[in-house]
């Protein structure tokens, strides 16, 4: 490691400090942090809530990174797929009563294949062109999917009301039963992908694509059907965060576009195309923003000042991201 | 391949123009006809509320060309699709009044867009009666050509704010999108809390796509509110009510401007949905509001869209019969004494009284709703009060 490495590293770590330690200094002045029993309550209860949330973000984001890290394509119809799969846990459930849980069973060979035909058919033609290229198809694509369903669904808002009760972690902790159903699937599906890219044959080629693909295709990979297989595990977790998506919030099919946004900060703060940055990108950028928003006055029309804030200062510091390696 | 992505960019972007310009209209037309026009969201985020008004504005030219025209004459209706952009509506209505050169002018819809366009028609002196706008600093600009018919913003919280004062709340919390509207409803909900004594502990907005409420809602528990008024949309409160529910999160009463007033929101949300006060300037019921021609119209527009008509639908509606009403007192097409007519006369309509103030204002009188059963029952003003409001909310372990 070289010097100015560790040391951009040192100025990060107190970065994170300061950036963190914020939100309660402003929350102290204002006199909204009070140190008694409920509020500490209220604290841990928007921390356990940034966690589960963060955890879901991330895994919209591990589709977009895992794209980007192969075939240098910033897929822009990303937060489109994770909207269709919304849409097909939603038709699942109210049309053939399909619990959400066991619909992505059944959507994740379905989200599969269009990946593979979204790559055979539009992908193809970008990878290696000039990242503009990518860029406009993926938009195009996202457009398409955003008025197909406008087509089917109307811009009407659904939502599926599934596991709405309450967990009760300790006297002052609570959290929603769907999001702990959402952040234990999001996890488990992340470390499964994880792993599959770390420890198979198959994850190995993909990774060796991803580090430089004339030589993984010199090494007898074929190159294409890995590219494949990316896009087709890239939308499958896409369309599998849809299904969480689906069991939390309201969406129509314009709701794609905040994904997308929201993905893309978080693989640019972790590292772009670095699957376990994008991880802790995800539970970072959710926690900082509860934070500001539990402490700071007005501080939850700050959340996007503060989440872009921190990526900025970030990207100042460490230019490669959290976990990125140094370009050029 | 640089210069090939280039001009696919170019062409697509061609293609697009040519959407929105291509089918261009000859500009003359036979005597007995009049040119009747304006931009409404077709589609876009505004293509399901102003889809509805759409289907009034065909109801009502079928009819008025079934009955004889307007003074006589077949109306031609041109409606483009603003796409919900208000750079494209300003362009489409500069087009409808100098290139097309329309009789009579249409709103557009939505607040945002509705501004925008209001200093276009301005400019060219063509009146109308804005069914999509409820933002009040439209009409505080010394503008005369535009017409307010529908409650505003700041009157969307009026009745939950009265029912909340009914029940003994003394601190409550107001909360909303980061935008026009919900910030005008904010204001409006502060004023009546104001006048009603009940102490406002906190008053914060959200970004617009603000998803996750822990945050938020942890800290109006904090501040010991009981009651919240938020000036949400549908994902918005959605989230927020879901969001209560999950953190076991009590308040004796809430209150949202948009999202339960939407058809979906009881179904979509359950039984979460329920005991949720919202807010209509209009509802479908003719025998509790008792607006004259309301049950025909009803009828006629449940026949044909195979729906009841929303407030979206309703209050285009009353504006088109406050429009025609006008023209028929003044005799002719005449822009100018149209605008006279629409600033001074008295109007009954499917969707209640027009009559304006010097600003333009209309004073529509909006009811409160609250979600029992799965069903939308008017319970503020009480002389539309379908029945009694069950409040407080029940706490989330006793549903």
């Amino acid at each position: 490691m070289e010097r100015s490495d560790v040391r951009s590293l040192y100025l990060l770590a107190a970065f994170l400090v300061c950036a963190y330690a914020m939100p309660f200094l402003v929350g102290a002045w204002a006199g909204t942090v009070r140190l008694d029993e409920r509020w500490l309550g209220n604290l841990a209860t928007v921390v356990v809530g940034g966690i589960m949330q963060g955890g879901v973000y991330a895994m919209f984001a591990l589709g977009l990174t895992l794209i980007f890290g192969v075939m240098r394509i910033i897929n822009a119809a990303h937060g489109e797929m994770v909207m269709m799969g919304a849409y097909l846990t939603w038709v699942a459930f109210f049309y053939l009563g399909v619990d959400p849980l066991l619909s992505i069973v059944l959507t994740l060979p379905i989200a599969f294949v269009f990946g593979v035909a979204v790559q055979k058919l539009l992908l193809d033609a970008a990878v290696g062109a000039p990242e503009l290229t990518g860029l406009l198809i993926t938009f195009g694509l996202g457009l398409t999917l955003i008025y197909t369903a406008e087509l089917i669904f109307t811009t009407d808002f659904r939502t599926i009301p599934y596991a709405p009760g309450t967990v009760q972690l300790t006297s002052a902790i609570a959290v929603g039963q769907n999001r702990v159903i959402s952040f234990v699937l999001a996890v488990a599906i992340s470390t499964a992908v994880y792993l599959f890219l770390k420890l198979s044959r198959l994850g190995k080629a993909v990774r060796a694509t991803a580090l430089n693909a004339e030589v993984a295709m010199v090494c007898g990979i074929d190159v294409r059907r890995i590219y494949l297989i990316t896009t087709g595990l890239a939308a499958a977790l896409a369309v599998a965060g849809g299904a969480l998506v689906s069991i939390q919030f309201g969406f129509n099919p314009e709701t794609g576009v905040v994904y997308t946004l929201q993905a893309f900060a978080i693989i640019v703060l972790g590292g772009r195309g670095h699957y376990v940055g994008a991880l802790i990108g995800g539970l970072m950028l959710a926690v900082l923003e509860n934070l500001v928003s539990l402490m700071v006055p007005n501080g939850t029309a700050m959340v996007e000042l503060a989440a872009y804030g921190l990526m900025i200062s970030v990207l100042l510091i460490r230019p490669g991201g959290l976990m990125g390696v140094k370009e050029g | 391949m640089k210069t090939a992505a280039i001009l696919a960019f170019a062409g697509a972007l061609a293609a697009l123009l040519g959407l929105g310009v291509g089918t261009g209209w000859a500009g003359h037309r036979p005597n007995n006809e009049v040119l009747v026009g304006g931009a409404i969201s077709q589609t876009g985020q505004y293509a399901e509320p102003a889809g509805r008004q759409v289907y009034s504005i065909k109801l009502w030219v079928d009819e008025v060309n079934a009955r004889g025209g307007l003074l006589g004459h077949t109306i031609v209706l041109r409606l483009l699709d603003d796409k919900s952009d208000i750079q494209t509506s300003i362009k489409l209505y500069e087009k409808l009044i100098t290139e097309d050169k329309v009789d009579l002018l249409l709103a557009p819809y939505s607040s945002g867009i509705t501004e925008a366009v209001a200093n276009v028609n301005e400019r060219y002196k063509m009146p109308f009666v804005a069914y999509g706008a409820a933002s009040t600093p439209i009409w505080e600009k010394g503008r005369r050509y535009i017409f307010n018919i529908v409650a505003v913003a700041e009157d969307y919280q009026k009745g939950a704010v009265h029912l909340a004062r009914q029940i003994g709340v003394k601190k409550a919390a107001i909360i909303g999108q980061d935008s026009l509207f919900p910030r005008q409803a904010g204001k409006g909900a502060k004023d009546w809390c104001k006048k009603l004594g009940i102490d406002v502990v906190l008053e914060e907005n959200y970004p617009t796509k603000q998803t996750d409420f822990t945050a938020l809602l942890q800290k109006i528990k904090a501040a010991d509110a009981e009651a919240v008024f938020s000036n949400s949309y549908f994902a918005d409160s959605a989230a927020q009510l879901r969001q209560m529910r999950e953190l076991n999160l009590n308040f004796k009463l809430y209150s949202s401007t948009i999202g339960p007033s939407l058809p979906n929101f009881p179904e979509q949300l359950g039984a979460t949905a329920e005991y949720v006060l919202g807010f209509s300037q209009w509802e479908p019921l003719p025998k509790v509001l008792g607006h004259p021609g309301m049950q025909e119209y009803i009828e006629r527009y449940e026949k044909r869209f195979g729906e009841k008509p929303n407030y979206h639908a309703g209050g285009a509606y009353g504006a088109l019969q406050v429009t025609e009403a006008a023209l028929k007192k003044v005799g002719s097409f005449d822009n100018e004494k149209l605008r006279d007519a629409l600033a001074t006369m008295e109007v009954q309509t499917i969707y209640g009284r027009y009559k304006v103030d010097a600003r333009g204002m209309n004073s529509h009188e909006g009811l409160t709703f609250q979600v029992l059963r799965g069903q939308r029952r008017v319970v503020w003003p009480e002389k539309w009060a379908e029945t009694k409001a069950e409040l407080p909310t029940p706490e989330w372990s006793k549903r």
